[in-house]
């Protein structure tokens, strides 16, 4: 695991080993007894280079992208520390902003984005943003709009975009309202139906990279041009995600 | 350009960007100012350096400076880092802080010999609040809060005011924004801060702060001073930690505490003590981290940080 530290083993953006080790030890318990991720196509992932993975986003609580990272991190050889990208409120929440930036997670400002893709690191993005995290049961594994920012970003680094579909994380907390409430600046307080997660089994799917870069064919500013690429990075999540309800044995199982 | 004026000679900084000039052989000039008679000695190390003591907030003495000794010396650079060194406000500050920029500047436009301007500014200058990048470069928005306080403003101001003038004169005009530099005489809010035994950080945060020495500072300086290069350039330093590892790499114990008694506790600080650290100006900082993104000086200038700070030193 190798980021940019100049020797104070801080890198530009608070994370250090500790950071990550700390974040892998959190999370092994949840992702080896509790979630039982199961991690399919990891070999998908480029070994090197910049790449943005692209994942759904669902279950009140963002365990979904904390099953994810630990799962790159885990499973990448050599492994590829992940950068997630995360909503521009989390870093002034006390005590959790601290903790996502020592594990690696950078504030989805674009020149943060650029400069992580710019050191050839892999960065992790939820491109439903909190509508994602937060949309009703009766919609689970029903993408919301889809940013285009990350395609915007992946056209402009010359990255390529893993799709990544994410099953199970719908069912372990379901959201039932949310209040219109903002601490901290969030985007709202969700009323959830269980006081803690359930222990659902995730199921983490790799798809083939896509080079939008190769593909698409003209200014990678251009609106049309964009929401070409987020419909082609969408339409990829949705088929995964549909396929691994298909195959799957169960909410639990 | 081998012919400098450096003004604010006599801080840490100062003296290192001095040595960093001299150490080359086709540096033949440097006058030196500075506030201080009793620093003198320390900054004529050469023969080529020759000393002048002023008081820069007086308009007539920057004019006998520019059109006195500065044109003798046939004087082609100027450093321009004169400020006030603590937390002064009021208008005595201001002269020394903003004004004496604005003057020295419409000076070095009218000037026989002089052909570049390097301003040394603030990192501080950049706005920090949480919904801006943490990697701050030279087109971050800066902190122009209605009631910021008058270290901040002045500090904008006087950048701003060198700003206004590129492409307008026939100067090459470069500002350097440079990341903290914890050492004496510098300016420096968090050297202030670490002076205490106890450091109050608010409870909850622990932002990455990003710390350049005395050695790279003078060493960007003079690169920028040795250029022809124009424009804004963010200069880091080698240093990135929290402020918690900062507190305790300076042997301080770090002590959280909810955010709202940082205010009283400071205020406190500063009314008895009679200190420099005003939680006011550092509120920001103090929660959210931002690294200054030095690519621009790097591909430009030629200049990247080397030299870590060395802390728990008074």
């Amino acid at each position: 695991m190798v980021r940019e530290t100049r020797g104070d083993g801080y890198d530009s953006f608070g994370a250090s080993a500790e950071g990550a080790a700390l974040g892998l030890a959190a999370t092994r318990l949840l992702y080896e007894r509790y979630f039982r991720v199961q991690s399919e196509g990891i070999d998908q992932v480029p070994a090197s280079g910049p790449v943005i993975v692209a994942a759904n986003h669902s279950g009140s609580l963002p365990l979904d992208a904390f099953m994810l990272c630990a799962d790159l991190l885990r499973n990448t050889d050599p492994p590829r520390p992940p950068r997630p990208v995360i909503d521009r409120f989390v870093p002034k929440l006390p005590f959790v902003g601290t903790f996502f930036s020592r594990v690696g997670a950078i504030d989805g400002a674009r020149r943060n984005v650029e400069l992580a893709l710019e050191r050839g690191e892999l960065v992790v993005v939820f491109p439903e943003g909190t509508p994602g995290i937060g949309k009703p049961f009766s919609e689970r594994y029903r993408l919301q709009p889809w940013r285009v920012g990350h395609v915007e970003l992946a056209l402009s680094a010359r990255a390529p975009i893993v799709p990544v579909a994410i099953v199970g994380a719908e069912e372990q907390m379901p959201t039932l309202a949310k209040l219109d409430l903002h601490p901290f600046g969030a985007p709202y307080l969700p009323i959830v139906a269980t006081p803690f997660p359930l222990p659902v089994k995730y199921r983490i799917r790799y798809g083939a990279p896509i080079a939008l870069h190769e593909e698409l064919d003209g200014d990678p500013r251009d609106p049309a041009l964009l929401a070409a690429g987020a419909a082609r990075i969408k339409a990829e999540v949705q088929a995964m995600i549909d396929e691994g309800l298909r195959t799957r044995a169960g909410v639990f199982r | 350009m081998s012919r400098y004026l450096i003004t604010g000679a006599t801080t840490a900084v100062g003296e290192a960007l001095i040595r960093e000039l001299l150490q080359h052989d086709d540096t033949e000039r440097v006058l030196a100012v500075g506030a201080e008679e009793v620093r003198a000695r320390s900054v004529e190390i050469d023969g080529r350096v020759r000393y002048l003591r002023l008081d820069l907030t007086r308009e007539r003495n920057i004019r006998r400076l520019m059109f006195g000794a500065a044109r003798e010396e046939r004087v082609e650079v100027i450093v321009d880092m004169a400020s006030h060194r603590g937390l002064r406000s009021g208008r005595r500050a201001r002269a020394l802080n903003v004004l004496e920029t604005r003057h020295i500047l419409r000076l070095a436009e009218e000037h026989p010999t002089l052909r570049r301007f390097v301003y040394r500014s603030y990192g501080e200058v950049y706005d920090r609040s949480g919904l801006l990048p943490s990697v701050i470069d030279e087109t971050h928005p800066l902190d122009l809060r209605p009631r910021a306080p008058q270290w901040v403003r002045d500090r904008i101001e006087a950048d701003l005011s060198v700003c206004q003038r590129m492409g307008m004169s026939d100067l090459t005009i470069a500002i350097l924004r440079c990341a903290e530099c914890l050492a004496p005489g510098t300016g420096s809010q968090l050297y202030d801060y670490l002076r205490s035994q106890v450091c109050f950080r608010p409870l909850g945060y622990d932002p990455v702060i990003n710390l350049i020495s005395v050695e790279d500072l003078g060493r960007a300086l003079a690169l920028a001073a040795r250029s022809d290069a124009r424009g804004i350039f963010t200069v880091p330093g080698a240093t990135t930690l929290p402020l918690s590892e900062v507190v305790r790499r300076h042997g301080r114990r770090g002590v959280p505490v909810p955010g709202p008694l940082m205010m009283p506790l400071y205020g406190a600080r500063r009314a008895v003590l009679r200190t420099d650290f005003d939680y006011r100006i550092n509120r920001g900082r103090l929660h959210m981290g931002g690294v200054l993104d030095g690519r621009r000086a790097a591909e430009i200038l030629g200049y990247e940080p080397e030299v870590t700070v060395t802390f728990g030193v008074d």
